[in-house]
């Protein structure tokens, strides 16, 4: 009895402690130690690949997010309830048909170029966006409704959209559509890329390719996003952004403090970080959608409601999350995020039951088993082919399939697990060749439900490639999610995705696994680090040095 | 000279066709590289222009002809990923991974020297001794060795930085690193001949004139000794620039050898090929070096 009365004096303190470093960033306690002071140089040490472009307007990944969360602003910001705040727009309107929105803008705010930031400004980047040349992706897809723009005075532009479009304001929270200087902006790509110029607290001074960028801070910036711990110019003079590729020398880096930031921290050297009191640890999911396994319901087996469940009972999750992540990160039930206030978690759907599973795969005729185990119909061998992109699965995750595939085998499937390169990935997926998948996807807001499970997602583009890789087909979510799509009263829209996320969850055509993983470590010296509740990417502006 | 020069032309056309098919038949697609690679959610559609706009869509052949017809002008070409020409950009990583081949093998000479001149004056054990640490020297792979150099300096030390800063201090881990395993190779090489040299008449007949073991080493001895292990330099220069993808990768040094692990990942043909040119080149000039302080070493060949 009293050793269970320590072991649970020890998890109360672990989960306290937990409790504390999780909320230090919105409980900034105001005493003599946390009064932050200016001047300063941070060095971030970045595991992602180093962009080709520093405007996240081209292309648009993560690792341009990362940066340019430090020198570009958008027009809202999100705040950890989930709920939109402003940013360079200070109030929005939404017409009655919801075909036009009016958004009016921050005064007295230029570029650090000096041009200042207008109605003319929001229109040239939108332009700039939605221009082919421009090469944008993912920016683009998130502007996709815009037609045409409008500068009603200086202050207040309008957007014109071809439907109304419920996401519009998560969209446009996102670093991938930031504002740029429009003077910058008409340069050629190649200049633009290499110093694009923003509103943000930090600007590009100097970029040596495959070593590091330099940013100093803006010395005429007066405010963040509205949910910032202060106003003014940041406190750092400078961040240098390093590109330390290797895991180990990353983590060795922070360990002797020649770097003060690190990202893409993998289990094993968080689990580490958490027993030395110099370094912390800051787990920011990215939003949008869960990590989530999709079950290709658009043919055999999956086509079968019972044997997607079965296999979905037969895969123990929860045990490989545990042996493989080292309690990192928790195990989803949702279709979203833990970062997306409408995630709906379905406990009761995703619980590891071998027996149940069995059950259902004899009442759906896979009776019989061949000589190595595997259950047989009709002469065929109960086969999941599951391709896996090494670019998108950390080690991890790929250790966590394998344990699935083992658990899997007892209940009687053959889950063949093939690692592939990006874009062979993509070709089995166009190609229809596969049963099951892992495809990461990051966007602000619920919407990404549109994207993922409406039907029209199935029909693929002229190149092949389609956003419903489960292959939903089912017209009473299509109508949930097309509603929701064009709902903006809150209380309306969440009780429409919540009856979608219900609707699909309960339809078995994904197994979640736990949030996209996105951690950073710190030494105990940066004071006032947060990740934006946007994309998830850590924001400076609050940021300072302790002695 | 002319017999040489054809040689190196003939090298340099074979490792750019190689390179070439090498890196376009692993599946991969360079046009994701164009659009800001792996991890960026470039459109189809968008992949589908960029695909022909650089001719992607066209036979891998007529592709290889258009590759070769512009290096034959010169032209290294565009990064597909990096939005640069190749040549500025190889230009100024190459002074990077220069200094360190270089640094590496002078390290590594006098390494194995000193090896060398060691366990041949000691008697069996040093000889033996010597043997041991170099055969497990060269047997140490870089990424092991540089991730052990981590540990103990760094991480438990705390004398020297994990990662490369400018300065001469940040060289010092990635040079042991290259430098350990190839003394470990010279050093075999350059002790077999030692001993070979040491039991050769003009030694004896330095003895019999009263000459200390250390003068015999380095005043006769050395020359001899020394000729198989130059010989190996031209060789060891080249396998210290694959090392230095290693190396560079692990210690976050700007240079060729990361340059070329970032564009083998992202299938950017050209930086790939140009990389490999260069390389090609540096062995090319280095053995052709060899070659010339061979014959100093050895008048015997002046004349052939």
């Amino acid at each position: 009895m009293r050793q269970r009365a320590s072991t649970l004096l020890i998890a109360l303190a672990a989960v306290s402690a937990l409790g504390l470093t999780g909320c230090s960033p919105a409980s900034v306690t105001p005493s003599a130690s946390s009064t932050p002071v200016s001047g300063g140089t941070l060095t971030y040490a970045s595991g992602d690949a180093e962009p080709s472009c520093l405007d996240p307007h081209v292309g648009g990944n993560y690792p341009q997010a990362l940066i340019a969360t430090q020198y570009l602003e958008s027009l809202v910001s999100r705040n950890d309830k989930g709920a939109i705040i402003p940013w360079l727009a200070t109030s929005w309107k939404e017409s009655a048909d919801g075909l036009t929105w009016d958004f009016t803008l921050r005064d007295g705010v230029t570029f650090t170029d000096g041009t200042p930031f207008d109605a003319a400004a929001v229109q040239a980047n939108i332009a700039h966006v939605q221009d082919p040349a421009t090469g944008s992706s993912t920016g683009y897809l998130a502007l996709q409704k815009i037609t045409s723009t409008e500068a009603v005075s200086p202050q207040v532009v309008r957007l014109h959209l071809s439907a109304p479009d419920s996401a519009l304001l998560e969209s446009l929270s996102q670093v991938w559509v930031a504002m740029e200087s429009p003077t910058a902006l008409k340069r050629t790509q190649d200049e633009n890329c290499a110093s694009p110029v923003g509103t943000g607290p930090f600007m590009v001074t100097k970029w040596v390719k495959q070593d590091s960028v330099t940013l100093v801070r803006n010395d005429d910036y007066t405010q963040g996003p509205a949910d910032s711990a202060h106003t003014g110019p940041a406190y750092l003079d400078s961040i240098v952004w390093k590109f330390i590729p290797d895991s180990a020398s990353r983590y060795a880096a922070l360990q002797s403090g020649q770097v003060d930031v690190i990202d893409n921290a993998q289990p094993d050297t968080i689990v580490q970080a958490e027993k030395s009191d110099q370094i912390a640890h800051l787990d920011a999911p990215r939003p949008g959608a869960s990590n989530r396994i999709e079950l290709n319901s658009g043919k055999a087996p999956f086509n079968d409601p019972l044997v997607r469940e079965a296999f979905i009972r037969s895969a123990n999750i929860d045990a490989a999350v545990k042996s493989l992540f080292f309690d990192t990160t928790k195990r989803s039930t949702s279709a979203l995020s833990s970062a997306e206030a409408l995630a709906v978690s379905r406990p009761d759907l995703f619980g590891y039951d071998p027996d149940q599973a069995n059950q259902l795969l004899d009442a759906a005729g896979w009776t019989k088993r061949d000589a190595d185990g595997f259950r047989v119909k009709d002469g065929k061998r109960l086969t999941v082919v599951f391709p896996v992109s090494t670019n998108q699965s950390i080690p991890a995750e790929q250790s966590l399939f394998e344990q699935l595939q083992a658990t899997a085998k007892q209940t009687g499937f053959d889950v063949q697990l093939t690692p592939m390169d990006l874009s062979s990935w993509y070709g089995a997926l166009a190609a229809n060749d596969y049963n099951a998948v892992s495809a990461p996807y990051t966007k602000v807001g619920p919407d990404v439900l549109r994207i993922l499970y409406h039907s029209d997602g199935i029909t693929p583009a002229p190149s092949g490639y389609f956003a419903n890789l489960a292959q939903v087909d089912d017209p009473k979510l299509d109508a949930l999610l097309t509603q929701a799509a064009k709902t903006s009263d809150p209380d309306a829209r969440a009780d429409l995705y919540t009856k979608a996320q219900n609707r699909l969850l309960e339809g078995f055509y994904l197994l979640p696994l736990y949030d996209q993983q996105n951690h950073y470590l710190y030494r105990t010296t940066v004071k006032g680090l947060r990740a934006l509740p946007t994309v998830s990417t850590p924001t400076f502006y609050d940021a300072w040095l302790a002695a | 000279m002319l017999v040489h020069s054809a040689g190196g032309l003939f090298v340099l056309w074979a490792v750019a066709t190689l390179t070439f098919f090498a890196v376009r038949l692993i599946p991969g697609d360079p046009a994701q590289a164009v659009l800001g690679g792996p991890g960026s959610q470039a459109s189809p559609e968008a992949l589908a222009a960029v695909r022909a706009e650089y001719g992607f869509d066209q036979p891998l052949l007529v592709q290889y002809l258009r590759e070769l017809g512009r290096l034959a002008t010169g032209d290294l070409g565009r990064s597909y990923a990096l939005n640069m020409d190749v040549a500025p950009l190889l230009l100024a990583q190459l002074g990077g991974t220069l200094l360190l081949a270089l640094l590496a093998l002078a390290v590594a000479w006098l390494l194995a020297l000193a090896l060398a001149t060691w366990s041949t004056l000691g008697g069996k054990t040093a000889w033996a001794v010597g043997s041991g640490i170099e055969i497990t020297a060269a047997a140490l792979p870089h990424f092991w060795l540089a991730t052990a150099l981590i540990i103990l300096f760094s991480t438990w030390l705390g004398v020297l930085p994990p990662i490369s800063t400018p300065g001469p201090v940040g060289l010092v881990l990635p040079v042991l690193t290259l430098a350990v395993p190839l003394a470990g190779f010279l050093g075999q090489i350059m002790r077999e001949s030692f001993q070979a040299a040491l039991e050769s008449p003009f030694v004896l007949s330095a003895r019999a004139r009263g000459e200390g073991e250390l003068g015999i080493r380095f005043v006769h001895v050395l020359r001899h000794a020394a000729l198989p292990a130059v010989n190996l330099s031209g060789w060891a220069f080249g396998s210290l620039i694959s090392g230095a993808v290693v190396v560079e990768t692990i210690f976050a040094r700007p240079g060729l050898g990361r340059t070329l692990l970032n564009a083998v990942t992202l299938r950017d043909v050209p930086v790939v090929i140009g990389v490999v040119l260069i390389v090609a080149l540096a062995y090319i000039l280095m053995t052709l070096v060899t070659d010339l302080a061979g014959a100093l070493l050895d008048p015997r060949g002046r004349t052939a």
